[in-house]
């Protein structure tokens, strides 16, 4: 029988989560948007709460959740600042790949130490020239004996500033396209690789991004994740178990612009009674609300899916996609129910746009969520 | 040092209360529960005695129905606490806190004890009368509005201090006691995530509850009221400052007559 109400356990972990992200997080989030800043403190608590590497065995010093589980306190935290939750997440992105594709030396050598102590990692994919194409990547690496040497740039990357690992993805030779991708394990410390600035960002102030640039960083053969060409489906099988977060991550921004927009039509009035009152605000906030659901439970149900051992390509794009278009536009309307005041920097409800934006960019542009539920659908019927 | 801490699950300050159906009690349908506020400092407290005091350890007990008290004996464990027993009572009911007290003395006589803190109260019946009736039923001596509370190894002593009204008290005291304490003087710790994964596998020791023919608590609640909702406030409209204070006093004076 499907059942949706979550377990003693579950509810302990949204908990821990809600009151991290109401009493840590969100006091802070207004701050860290304008600034704009990165704050440190908040991502260190977080870690020490056991928030952080969240789909890392617990043998390796990780938190050891399901999907199910990351995506309630996923969700929570976003209610309070999806560029915080960017960062804090951004971990879990980058470990992937060692997790899926890493040898048992592998992970013992990068993910122990690594999560022993908090550190930041960054997930190394995209590349000025596009990040829906990574068959297209320029980035190279070439063999020289028991070494590769990197040479080319990432943009976009989250945390990339304050990381001290990058699971990078490069080619061996562009004109294999995805089968000349390869994965590998880069200490922030190597010679060669260079930082640049921290972008501008539209939202997600609070999160750090930038390029990096590899100039011949020498990488020894034993830090390649998987075997070579093997990148492209270890990237790909890599966003198979993150993307649905981001829909958790989008449902927490839609949640919190419905509470905001619910609790302020209540106060406001116009022609002597609340704004609630008027059916124009009834028939947004019943709209906004089916959103919010329909989000958490696709979202649930990818997570569902994906925990049972099944692949879940279509039903996680299909809850990244769903649910982020959703937070796009029940922030938008939330807006629009705050009126002029809703435009305003002063109210929290404009900052949910700008970090909902991303929602629909990152980890897969919605563009190509739509291919791959179309492809996903259409196998269906071949 | 054996330090037993005594818990109750109470109604999560963010539900949204309503009265029961015959109108005595609060309707604990879809009342979310959790680890009262004063217990809450109660178990910093004890976890922060144990590690003041090497070789100590922390027994939380807790005196109530399913499933919320194993939901509050789980999160004490998650916290830290070493041990914990639960006095089983019937679902549903809320127990008077002499039969609360009953309930927990029998669960403190199975765990080794030296020092047992409570919370100076509940934060759902304000009562506190558990602290008390546990020291008369334990037959050792009972403190409250305790804060600041410390093992001096030295001479094997307590040192607290109690706030009144008339001041502040410094006390010293030996063990055995009932110790109820303040409010949160302490900044609870948040229990981490592995520890709450933890705490799903640990064992609750559980004490049965008493034969039927054993007494019922001596009082029962008659009715229950939520608060009236608050009647809005008066906004005063102004030009200028000096006009905004004439009119202040006056609505002071003449409307809410605080002033002659």
């Amino acid at each position: 029988m499907p059942d949706f109400s979550l377990t003693p356990e579950q509810e302990s972990l949204r908990d821990l989560a809600r009151k991290f992200a109401r009493t840590e997080m969100a006091p802070h989030a207004a701050e860290c948007d304008r600034t704009p800043r990165f704050p440190e403190e908040i991502y260190r608590k977080a870690y020490e709460l056991g928030l952080m590497n969240l789909n890392v065995p617990p043998e390796y010093g990780g938190s050891g959740l399901g999907l199910f589980d990351q995506c309630l306190i996923v969700e929570e935290l976003a209610y309070a600042c999806g560029g915080m939750t960017t960062s804090i997440i951004a971990n879990c992105l980058a470990l992937e790949p060692i997790l899926l594709d890493g040898s048992p030396e592998q992970k013992e050598r990068f993910l122990q130490p690594f999560c022993g102590e908090y550190h930041l990692a960054s997930f190394a994919l995209t590349e000025p020239s596009g990040g829906s194409d990574p068959g297209a990547m320029h980035t190279l690496a070439r063999r020289e004996g028991d070494h590769y040497v990197l040479s080319g740039e990432k943009c976009f990357i989250s945390n990339a500033p304050q990381a001290s690992l990058y699971t990078v993805f490069a080619t061996v030779d562009p004109s294999l396209r995805h089968k000349g991708v390869t994965a590998f394990v880069v200490p922030r410390s190597a010679e060669g690789v260079t930082v640049g600035r921290d972008e501008e960002k539209m939202g997600h102030r609070a999160s750090s991004t930038a390029s990096i640039r590899f100039d011949d960083v020498r990488v020894p053969v034993a830090d390649r994740l998987g075997a070579e060409g093997t990148g492209f489906s270890l990237a790909m099988r890599t966003l198979d178990q993150t993307r649905t977060p981001i829909g958790a991550l989008a449902t927490g921004i839609a949640q919190a612009g419905l509470d905001h927009a619910a609790a302020y039509s209540l106060k406001r009035e116009t022609f002597g009674k609340p704004i609630a009152e008027h059916q124009a605000i009834q028939i947004k906030l019943a709209t906004m609300v089916q959103s919010v659901h329909a989000a958490r439970l696709l979202t649930w149900r990818a997570a569902w899916t994906i925990d049972r051992g099944q692949k879940g390509t279509l039903e996680s794009s299909i809850a990244k996609c769903f649910a982020s278009d959703a937070a796009f536009a029940v922030a938008d309307q939330a807006i629009q129910i705050f009126g002029g005041y809703g435009y305003m920097r002063e109210y929290p409800v404009e900052k949910l746009l700008r970090d909902a934006k991303l929602t629909q960019i990152y980890e897969g542009a919605n563009e190509i969520q739509r291919t791959v539920i179309a492809r996903e659908l259409l196998k269906g019927y071949t | 040092m054996e330090i037993v801490v005594c818990v109750k699950p109470v109604p999560d300050a963010e539900t949204r209360l309503r009265a029961s159906a015959d109108g005595t009690t609060l309707d604990i349908e879809a009342v979310k529960f959790v680890l009262a506020g004063y217990d809450e400092s109660a178990v910093e407290q004890a976890l922060l005695l144990k590690e003041a005091t090497p070789g100590s350890k922390v027994h939380v007990v807790s005196a109530g129905p399913p499933p919320r008290t194993e939901e509050v004996l789980r999160a004490s464990l998650a916290l830290g606490c070493d041990t914990a027993t639960w006095a089983e009572m019937p679902a549903g009911i809320a127990p008077d806190p002499v039969a609360a007290a009953r309930a927990l003395a029998r669960a403190i006589a199975t765990v080794p004890h030296d020092l047992v803190l409570c919370g100076k109260n509940a934060g759902d019946d304000e009562a506190g009368v558990v602290a008390g009736s546990l020291a008369e039923l334990l037959t050792v001596p009972d403190f409250s509005d305790v804060a600041d509370l410390r093992w001096e190894a030295a001479t094997s002593h307590l040192k607290f201090q109690r706030s009144t009204e008339a001041g502040t008290e410094s006390w010293e005291a030996p063990l055995p006691c009932v110790i109820a304490l303040q409010q949160a003087w302490n900044d609870p710790r948040t229990a981490k995530l592995p520890m709450i994964l933890k705490s799903r596998k640990l064992p609750i020791a559980k004490v049965a509850p008493e034969a039927a023919a054993a007494p019922a608590g001596t009082s029962r609640p008659t009715k229950f009221e939520l608060p009236p909702p608050r009647t809005g406030a008066k906004l005063i409209e102004f030009k200028t400052p000096e006009e905004a204070a004439q009119k202040l006093v006056q609505a002071l004076k003449e409307e809410a007559k605080v002033f002659p």
